[in-house]
């Protein structure tokens, strides 16, 4: 294929600003699916994305397209739309030249179209703005498009007017993207240059690892090499996603695909890799990507001690599909054999949770996120710690770090005093605002990271009646004086409910949490003391009282039924419970670490 | 006729039990209390004339020919509501559908105030034989507090009234009433004996989704009687019945010795029942069907020929097994080992080994290998332990 007539893009935009829609209607209108064979956000194909409506993995199309009597490939690479996916957006858009930009008509310019744009401007691609659901009964077209001049610099002329509902505007689209977008450029004679963009398992072919030629040509026969694997491996099949996998017999600069080489591990196939050609090696690998950078850690473990094998397994099988996520085992005396998981963020997290009771049914207990930190000893060593068990005695510690993210809000102009309230409880630093149009402001906050993941956003949404938006990025660690605080429950640590928490805040948090406990904790034949020490000195306490009565007085014919169903309901309130000394904690007791006593 | 369905009977499994049991409800009041929340309708007393034809056509559409009971419950609501002439019409249709066995228990719910002699002349003449009075309390500030229309006064007349004609007597009791002390609950005891009832049931108060003592409580404005009192109550209760000649035979059930009801063990013993009226449930085939929980609805079911029932639930072996297991810890006496392994077909150590050694550790059972029942400590905390066996 002559890259010429080739054109790679991307769809960017803001959570349910449409970008699925709108994708469905670009394989619809190209018949690259038939009417027959549509369906919704054909594009996602993860249940779990399918039920949240978003977008996790970034995953490819071939679109055929005739103009001005040519016949042109454009490829769509897909991305993530949640802020804990930036890395796999930047994945996708270092495969495209160009991007759609999506911005909904009335909800307007929002944090993730911000963040996503910027990414794009940094990779040097060409952007399409395109004002989209211009058909919803309620918009403010003008306004949004002040918004998009002042913030991303989009004049009026260059934004294009689209809805992916009812298709308007869809094939100014495709012309946009042939004649805005550069062809790739590239040599179908060098020596082979791909660039590894996703990997699946598949039952029967095995891997298939998703690549973006870059120079060269790549065919069935061929010996590749992985240059950072190192590995080598003879193509078998090489093809094209239209939208189900299509065989084809090369592809060249420019083009976007996958082959299939008989590799039968996952771990083999490293995403941001370049393929070659095993005899005649590119001088360079391509950039590639910077690895995913873990910032939440949970602990998984299973409710029943002989499941640990089986959660590995089901572990190991999730980072396969997922490079972002990372496990090692570890233990605890309260919950035994587990291991500690990393994640991206809180979304990220949630998702694995929910595959894994999905897909292996194994009932586990998750100990509250927490993020990582970085501890400067007094002897000069600089440690990672992804566990609060794990912070040594505080004499040790020359410099306590944690991870410092730049926030990005935008909101309605009367959010602002609420948002800045909540920033300063938080112990965010103010950088900056700057207001989009007469009644939206973006303000940027520096905060901690662990400040942000737990419930900003719910806060968010709360205070602007579900107006703002948000994003951030890490920018690094910086020392503050944070404590480890203990929980103590009938005068036992548990360590799985040990957080870290800033010093001026301790007495704050620990109280709520023993509040949040003695709630989640049910009464036992004795009376249970629940505490809240920072090192041996108790800070706060509650105490949960001797269960005295419980029993039910009537229960006759018609009766029967429905008591059996209250029990019924009470034992699954006890269902992930773990035994501890003669305490019984159930699985939401951990999570209420999460609790920041706001309220 | 009854010859054939006696062969078809022979021929069924053994664990098919003849249906002997019955339960009429009646939904009428004059008002809801504060703390029901049971199937009934206040000041729609226009509704009884179509309520007393629906339920004859209810029955005769699930009876083929009048049924032999030995037991029969008439609840409510409040039976006694009707009038004297809606009574006996109601009794007249029982009278058609359903032949008391000899020493059959026919019982019928019945309120102190407003229980007339000429309604206390119906039910005796239509062969009822056990009433069971909603005293409550004896305490006028208490009665009021459970917006119950009656005096301590009207319960002794009744009882008064009622003994001549109908002997054996249950009365309910409540503790755990807010602003009951424990002293007022002794003085409702004191005065309960005094009436020599053959059976008395003891309930604490409990707070029903959507009463409106629950919103009450939710916004503060009532307080629940504190767990330790509550317990109090019961322990009293569990002391006191006895030494006054009360045996315990369930959680809130005290009788006289050959006075248990007898219609309520049949629901404990896992034994079939038919239902009929509003919001009814029958047991039928392992099957437990309960009506339409509306008066209205059940009505317009009835009159269009269609089917009263709301819910449905067949239970699985399993699950039947351990919704017995639930109810029969509940009776005084236990489970039985061999009963229980041939009533269900499960043996109860396989069933519950882990639960039940963990509640015998914590005293809460106790186990003579081959009964298993509460101990007293046991009753005080049931649901805690029952849950586990679910």
């Amino acid at each position: 294929m002559d890259p010429r007539f080739i054109r790679n893009f991307s769809i960017i935009a803001h959570i349910d600003h449409g970008k699925s829609t709108l994708a469905d209607q670009l394989l619809l209108q190209t018949g690259t699916i038939t009417e027959r064979e549509f369906r919704d956000q054909i594009l996602d194909d993860l249940d779990v994305e399918r039920e949240r409506g978003i977008t996790v993995k970034a995953r490819a199309v071939s679109l055929r397209y005739r103009y001005k009597g040519q016949e042109y490939e454009l490829n769509l690479v897909d991305t993530p739309g949640h802020v804990d996916f930036h890395y796999e957006v930047s994945r996708s858009l270092a495969a495209c030249e160009g991007a759609l930009l999506l911005v909904d008509a009335f909800q307007g310019v929002q944090a993730q179209t911000v963040a996503n744009a910027y990414a794009a401007i940094n990779g040097n691609l060409t952007i399409i703005p395109c004002l989209n659901k211009v058909d919803l009964p309620v918009t403010r077209i003008d306004e949004v498009l002040e918004e998009m001049q002042t913030v991303l610099g989009f004049t009026d002329e260059e934004t294009l007017r689209t809805s992916g509902k009812s298709g308007i505007g869809v094939d100014d689209v495709l012309q946009a993207l042939v004649e805005r977008v550069p062809c790739p450029s590239g040599n179908p004679t060098d020596p082979l240059r791909a660039l590894v963009f996703d990997s699946k398992y598949d039952n029967f072919r095995g891997v298939m690892t998703y690549i973006r030629v870059m120079e060269g040509t790549i065919r069935p026969g061929m010996k590749i090499r992985f240059m950072k694997g190192g590995t080598n491996h003879e193509v078998l099949e090489v093809g094209q996603f239209r939208p189900n996998n299509v065989k084809c017999d090369e592809l060249g600069p420019g083009q976007v695909g996958y082959f299939v080489a008989g590799i039968k591990q996952l771990t083999a196939v490293h995403v941001g890799d370049t393929v070659t050609e095993a005899g005649r090696i590119a001088a360079e690998p391509l950039p590639g990507y910077k690895s995913p950078q873990q910032m939440v850690f949970c602990g998984m473990y299973p409710i029943d001690a002989t499941d640990f094998e089986k959660l590995r397994e089901e572990l190991q099988k999730m980072s396969l599909n997922d490079a972002s996520f990372s496990f090692v085992p570890e233990t605890s005396d309260a919950l035994g054999f587990g291991f500690r998981c990393g994640f991206l963020g809180m979304l990220h997290m949630e998702i694995i949770q929910q595959r894994l009771e999905k897909e292996a049914a194994i009932d586990l207990i998750q100990t509250a996120p927490n993020v990582t930190y970085e501890l400067l000893m007094m002897d000069g060593a600089v440690n990672r710690v992804d566990n609060p068990q794990d912070v040594p005695v505080s004499g040790n510690i020359k410099e306590f770090r944690e991870p410092v993210v730049k926030v990005n809000f935008i909101i309605p102009a009367d959010g602002i005093g609420p948002i800045m309230q909540l920033c300063n409880d938080r112990r965010g630093i103010y950088k900056s605002t700057e207001y989009l149009g007469p009644t939206r402001a973006q303000i940027v906050y520096e905060l901690p990271l662990a400040e942000v993941i737990y419930d900003m956003h719910d806060k968010l949404k709360s205070v602007t009646r579900g107006y703002g938006t948000m994003d951030y990025e890490i920018i690094g660690f910086r020392p503050a004086d944070l404590v480890k605080m203990d929980i103590l429950v009938k005068g036992n640590k548990v360590d799985a409910l040990a957080t870290i928490v800033h010093r001026a805040q301790a007495e704050k948090r620990g109280r709520s949490l023993c509040k949040r406990l003695k709630e989640e904790i049910s009464k036992h034949q004795f009376e249970i003391p629940i505490q809240a020490a920072l090192s041996s000195r108790v800070i706060a306490r509650e105490t949960i009282s001797a269960l005295r009565k419980n029993v039910t007085a009537k229960c006759y014919g018609g009766d029967i039924t429905r008591k059996r169903k209250l029990w019924a309901k009470q034992k699954e309130g006890k269902k992930r419970l773990k035994q501890f000394g003669e305490v019984e904690i159930p699985q939401k007791a951990f999570l209420s670490v999460l609790d920041t006593g706001d309220d | 006729m009854s010859g054939t369905s006696a062969e078809i009977r022979s021929a069924e499994p053994r664990s098919t039990n003849p249906v002997r049991a019955a339960y009429l409800h009646i939904p009428f009041c004059k008002h809801r209390c504060g703390y029901c929340d049971f199937t009934l309708v206040a000041r729609r007393d226009d509704l009884i004339p179509a309520y007393l034809d629906a339920l004859e056509l209810e029955i005769s559409r699930a009876l083929p020919e009048p049924l032999e009971v030995t037991t029969l419950f008439v609840g409510g609501g409040t039976p006694t509501h009707l009038s004297a002439s809606e009574l006996s019409r109601f009794f007249d249709i029982v009278a058609r559908w359903f032949v008391f066995t000899e020493g059959a228990e026919v019982s019928v719910e019945a309120n102190p105030w407003g229980l007339t002699n000429d309604k206390i002349g119906v039910l005796a003449d239509a062969g009822i034989n056990r009433v069971s009075l909603g005293a409550q309390s004896f305490d006028a500030a208490l009665l009021q507090q459970l917006e119950r229309d009656h005096t301590a006064a009207d319960i002794e007349s009744a009882v008064e009234r009622l003994r001549p004609r109908i002997p054996n007597l249950s009365l309910d009791l409540i503790f755990g009433i807010p602003g009951q002390s424990l002293e007022l609950w002794n003085d409702t005891l004191d005065r309960a004996f005094a009436l020599r009832p053959t059976h008395l049931s003891t309930y604490g108060l409990t707070f029903e989704k959507g009463t409106a003592f629950w919103s009450r409580r939710e916004h503060g404005a009532l307080a629940q009687t504190p767990d330790e009192l509550e317990r109090a109550m019961y322990a009293t209760a569990m002391d006191r019945l006895p030494a006054a000649g009360y045996e315990q035979y369930e959680l809130s059930n005290f009788a006289r010795r050959g006075f248990a009801c007898r219609h309520n063990q049949v629901y404990w013993a896992g034994q079939p029942y038919h239902g009929f009226g509003p919001g009814a449930a029958r047991y039928l085939n392992g099957r437990r069907d309960v009506n339409h929980r509306s008066v209205t609805a059940w009505l317009r079911r009835i009159q269009s020929g269609q089917s009263p029932v709301g819910t449905t639930e067949e239970l699985s072996p399993e699950d039947r097994a351990r919704e017995a297991a639930v109810i029969g810890l509940r009776r005084v006496p236990g489970l039985n080992r061999t009963r229980f392994a041939q009533q269900t077909g499960f043996a109860l150590d396989v069933l519950f080994g882990a639960a039940l050694q963990k509640h015998r550790q914590r005293g809460w059972l106790e186990d003579d290998g081959e009964q298993i029942r509460l101990t007293r400590e046991g009753r005080f905390v049931a649901d805690s332990v029952v849950v586990d066996l679910l």
